[in-house]
């Protein structure tokens, strides 16, 4: 089974669709950061701002009463001393009204004790055993966002370090392109999600991030150092070695990435929903980072 | 051949050592897999960075703290250089813990100024009233009472604001009643003028019953010269119109007059009690703060998560799931594709996953979600490195080479891309390590580790299994190792 992928044929398809799926991104990072409500380039979770996030689940007899959010709301606001939070508060019921999950500003851990109590007098009983609290103080968000950036632009250096000393300059340019390349597109995926669904990045989409910097930069190490070995000893033209090169290490490639999805998927389907955000990020890096491992990132190799 | 069977018997060695840790060495969960709280406390400094010395000494006091509280297997450990990450399992509420642990608890024994028993008088009469406007507003809040009475209070408090010639800008009425006793406190702490007698003077605290009602009071025991420089202090103001004042971060806890009779000696014997209105738990968290010594710099509790037990073993069983499906299907995946070769990577797959937990229990990794999430992720990239070595052995085979010489340059040819991919992983890891918080070190630990494992088990064990079974002449042919439909070409 050979594969044959028109790679220098294709090859200004291959660099508009990126061109594209990059400005899709920007495009996501520019309306997110001046047309959203939180009005910065992804909508920043609470490990970054800080607030209180409350999960517990209701003991119900048989199926757990529909109750609206709003009235749940309207008690809470009767019976609450601190009346400041309760106008940012969250309120959502999920699983068949089962589960209750808050949002609000962040509290001290005795007015977050007050809530809940509160909440038990009007929705309980509540079962203690499932709950599943997190206060973050603004201060430490502030904290976490500097660390996770630093992280991410000391590593990202240090990859680009590596790799600069380890290949020889033009193919250290094109890997660490399609690296970022990467980073952006799955930074925009989020944006956009953000802007959609208002789904919120923490801690771990930073962690994601750096995970897919690594395992992008592994998939086009393989290519090109296949390209290397296949440029000293075959006979055949410089844009056709680097065409067979991709092919050669195609199924590998795709392979890979199938292995590490797999399990991915399975966090999806099956893990804790603290996880699921964080394996859909990793997901789409992979599929991204294969995607300019074998395409984009030889591509670019290509003369003209 | 004999190098190969001695690695043979060193991997089921290994192999042996694993489960034999495993058994005796139970992997540590961490709060989200096993339920509990952790608290991470920041040390609060106005300028300059905190110093290892102070770290160490908030460090100290509150272990001793922890301590005093009596709660179980807890887990204090410092953080980043000014952080401290505290870890109650189980069901434990954090609430008291937090109440105690927050508070800096600087104990002063201060003495009246002269002359301003009238002034004392007053701020003492407006510290009781506001208190009472703060009972009669929770009071009135939880009964969901209209809003005559809260009116009630806010004129009430307007009066006690003219009294003292202060306005308040909080903006709510739980905000504006807070602001003001703690002014008044600050007004009648004032009052008072500093001795060199202080929380580093005693040497242990209690609490007991009060006989003639049911407050708590709580006990002091001064150390030697601490008792002496009590005694003074209380002789220069016995039988005076002075007041002696307990002050606990800045706000009186009791003023209490020292009679006549001590004028001679002062108080002896090296106690005081606190008579303030204590409840039981009041008067024991008191007692706790005041063992452990007052801290050196305050701190603030900036993180509190909890997990409740049920969830916890949910989260278990569902990474369970994850950890099994995601193994059984990269298996199926493998062996479908590279028929005896993925065999043997499924086997070392296993291999690599006793490894792991058995570094895991031995380092100790405290197993987290995230961990987890990373040794899931990790099953991937160690299948990583088989695939890359079992596409060279498919094409040596396809150009017709031998099996055995097939399989030696598929490994030894593919090794360098293995390496290379590998080390980009570990520095990631690395720097997650490095600067990451708690949670994310977990992560970057497990899929660190398995990282490394995976280099020994994809390039050596693999190997090694592959070798063994190549040892068996039914096991040596072709098509055992390539697809059929592709055989043919």
């Amino acid at each position: 089974m050979k594969y044959n992928l028109e790679l220098i044929k294709n090859k200004r398809k291959i660099i508009s669709f990126s061109t594209f799926l990059i400005l899709l991104s920007l495009l996501g990072i520019l309306y997110s950061t001046f047309n959203t409500s939180y009005k910065k380039p992804i909508n920043l979770g609470m490990d970054f701002v800080g607030g209180n996030e409350l999960r517990i689940e209701r003991v119900c007899e048989e199926e757990c009463s529909n109750v609206s959010p709003d009235l749940v709301l309207e008690n809470l606001r009767e019976i609450s001393i601190n009346k400041n939070f309760i106008n940012n508060i969250k309120l959502q019921f999920q699983n068949n009204n089962k589960l209750i999950s808050i949002r609000t500003p962040y509290l001290s851990i005795e007015e977050s004790n007050n809530l809940i109590t509160n909440l038990d007098n009007i929705i309980g009983p509540l079962n203690y055993e499932s709950k599943d609290s997190r206060l973050i103080g603004p201060k430490l968000g502030k904290r976490l966002l500097t660390n996770c950036v630093t992280s991410l632009l000391v590593s990202l250096f240090a990859i680009s370090l590596y790799i600069t000393i380890r290949f020889d300059k033009k193919y250290a340019l094109f890997a660490l392109l399609a690296l970022f390349h990467d980073l952006l597109i799955v930074f925009g995926i989020f944006s956009w999600l953000g802007i959609i669904l208002s789904v919120e990045v923490n801690t771990l989409f930073a962690v994601s991030l750096l995970t897919i910097a690594g395992y992008s930069v592994n998939d086009t190490v393989v290519i090109f150092d296949r390209i290397r070995e296949n440029l000293k000893s075959k006979e055949e033209g410089y844009n056709e070695t680097i065409q067979l090169s991709v092919n050669e290490s195609f199924r590998r490639t795709t392979f890979t990435s199938i292995t590490t999805l797999i399990p991915l998927l399975s966090i999806i389907l099956f893990g804790s929903y603290s996880l699921f955000w964080f394996s859909l990020a990793l997901s789409s890096g992979i599929i991204v980072g294969s995607y300019s491992s074998i395409l984009l990132a030889p591509s670019l190799l290509l003369k003209d | 051949m004999k190098r190969r069977q001695g690695w043979l018997f060193f991997i089921i060695f290994l192999l042996t050592l694993s489960i034999y840790l495993l058994i005796n060495y139970p992997l540590q969960l961490g709060l989200d897999l096993q339920g509990g709280s952790q608290l991470t406390l920041q040390i609060i400094k106005e300028e300059g960075k905190v110093t290892r010395d102070e770290l160490e000494a908030v460090n100290s006091v509150i272990d001793k703290r922890v301590n005093n509280l009596g709660v179980s297997e807890s887990n204090l450990q410092t953080l980043g250089g000014d952080q401290l990450i505290l870890e109650l399992p189980g069901e434990q509420n954090p609430l008291v813990a937090s109440r105690v642990l927050g508070k800096t608890a600087l104990l002063e024994f201060r003495i009246q100024k002269e002359g301003t028993s009238k002034d004392l008088k007053t701020l003492q009469l407006q510290r009781l009233s506001i208190k009472e406007l703060i009972e009669q507003y929770s009071f009135e809040e939880k009964n969901q009472n209209n809003d005559n009475f809260l009116k009630v209070i806010q004129d009430d408090l307007k009066d006690i604001e003219q009294e003292l010639n202060y306005s308040s800008t909080s903006n709510d009425l739980y905000g504006m009643l807070i602001e003001i006793k703690k002014y008044v406190d600050k007004e009648i702490t004032n009052l008072f003028i500093k001795t060199d007698l202080s929380g580093k003077d005693l040497i242990n605290a209690g609490r007991r019953q009060e006989q003639t009602n049911s407050n708590w009071e709580v006990l002091l025991t001064f150390s030697n010269s601490g008792g002496e420089k009590f005694a003074e202090i209380t002789k220069s103001i016995a039988g005076s119109n002075q007041l002696l004042a307990i002050i606990l971060d800045g706000e009186s806890i009791s003023e209490a007059s020292v009679g006549n009779q001590f004028a001679s000696t002062g108080i002896t014997g090296g106690s005081a009690t606190i008579s303030g209105n204590f409840s039981a738990e009041n008067a024991k968290e008191l007692e706790v703060q005041l063992k452990g010594g007052s801290l050196p710099l305050p701190i603030e509790i900036v993180e509190t998560n909890t997990i409740g037990a049920l969830l916890g073993s949910k989260n278990i069983l569902k990474s369970l799931y994850a950890a099994i499906s995601g193994l059984i299907f990269v298996g199926i995946f493998m062996i479908f594709n590279y028929r005896i070769l993925g065999f043997v990577s499924v086997l070392s797959l296993v291999l690599y996953g006793f490894f792991n937990l058995a570094l895991y229990s031995l380092i100790p990794v405290t197993l987290t979600l995230p961990g987890i999430s990373g040794l899931i992720l990790s099953i991937g990239m160690a299948v990583d490195a088989n695939i890359l070595i079992f596409e060279r052995i498919r094409e040596e085979l396809y150009d017709g080479n031998t099996l055995t010489r097939s399989i030696d340059s598929g490994f030894q040819r593919a090794n360098s891309s293995i390496v290379d991919g590998h080390i980009t992983t570990l520095l990631s890891c690395f720097v997650l390590f490095l600067l990451g918080t708690n949670f994310v070190k977990g992560f970057a630990a497990t899929l660190g580790i398995g990282v490394l494992i995976s280099l020994f088990t994809s390039l050596n064990c693999s190997k090694t299994i592959l070798r063994f079974f190549t040892t068996y002449q039914s096991l040596r042919q072709k098509y055992l190792y390539l697809p059929k439909n592709n055989f043919s070409n």
